[in-house]
């Protein structure tokens, strides 16, 4: 599947944020990193622009949710936010900051190829 | 070297790793990843979750320590270490994260203990087992050996066969002289 989809990772453990990574150059896509919620905000702050973004839910400075809400608030409404998370209890928190979809961790190649394809579609129409 | 067999000692102890329950499916999920021009993707991600599993583990003591009874902290660290042995597939170790977290939810100082040395003992197996694995895999590479017998595999038919022909000739060279026909 080709892809030139700019995906934002938003994660503060190094083995979850590799493991992730390396998933979504599986799907060729360029991928920008954030340890935490503040640096992904910031990023939108200066004006990137990303497709596809998978959010932690606790990092430390700022939440994945609390980062979700900013982004929002910002205007980007366009992009695909997807809390990833192992709390049992991250769905709801996701859900209603704003995200798209939630997914528990593990992620794997098998859900996140869906949801980059839907992304891709909804780009090229 | 007998390649095969570090390669059977290898998938040996990575089935064991499986059927011990050590790893789950996404430690295989993983491996997809690695590729050409990630060759140790595996590995360095293993190096990188132990240091950091390492590091969580040695804070959640600290914090045993320094704020007893503060289950929500305690909790807080051991959510973090689940999800990494989520992300590797360790799944005995991801048990015991998750025995912790049910113990803070009982707020049992007691079984907070008992399920952190499983746990530390769990850590130190998979440990050792990997890094077992590891050094096997590091002494018969798959594509180099594979390579390997192939171009050994090669040279020797290529030297039957020229050894062969030669014998051939021999025969044949003065016999097929004294049966070839007249001009």
């Amino acid at each position: 599947m080709a892809s030139s989809l700019k995906a934002l990772l938003v994660e503060d453990i190094k083995v979850d944020s590799m493991v992730l990574s390396f998933m979504l150059r599986r799907f060729h896509c360029e991928v920008t990193l954030a340890k935490n919620g503040k640096e992904a905000v910031d990023m939108f702050l200066e004006g990137n622009k990303f497709d596809i973004v998978l959010c932690d839910k606790d990092m430390p400075i700022m939440t994945g949710p609390e980062a979700v809400i900013k982004i929002r608030a910002m205007g980007a409404t366009d992009v695909k936010i997807v809390g990833v998370s192992a709390d049992d209890n991250a769905m709801e928190a996701f859900m209603s900051a704003g995200a798209d979809d939630f997914v528990p961790k593990p992620m794997r190649l098998e859900v996140l190829g869906p949801m980059i394809e839907e992304v891709i579609n909804r780009k090229n129409n | 070297m007998d390649y095969s067999n570090l390669r059977r000692q290898a998938a040996s102890l990575k089935k064991g790793l499986f059927d011990q329950g050590h790893l789950d499916e996404q430690f295989r999920q993983v491996e997809d990843l690695q590729d050409e021009a990630s060759p140790n993707f595996v590995e360095e991600v293993v190096v990188v979750f132990f240091k950091d599993s390492g590091r969580l583990i040695s804070n959640l003591e600290q914090a045993l320590e320094k704020y007893p009874r503060d289950f929500n902290r305690w909790d807080a660290y051991m959510q973090q270490l689940k999800g990494s042995c989520s992300s590797i597939g360790a799944s005995r170790m991801k048990n015991e994260c998750m025995s912790f977290r049910d113990n803070c939810g009982q707020r049992s100082v007691e079984g907070c203990m008992g399920s952190l040395q499983k746990l530390k003992r769990e850590h130190a197996i998979l440990r050792q087992k990997l890094e077992s694995y590891f050094q096997v895999t590091l002494e018969a590479p798959p594509c180099q050996s594979w390579c390997h017998d192939r171009w050994i595999i090669s040279i020797n038919l290529l030297t039957d066969v020229c050894m062969f022909t030669m014998q051939l000739l021999r025969q044949v060279g003065p016999a097929g002289a004294a049966t070839r026909p007249a001009m």
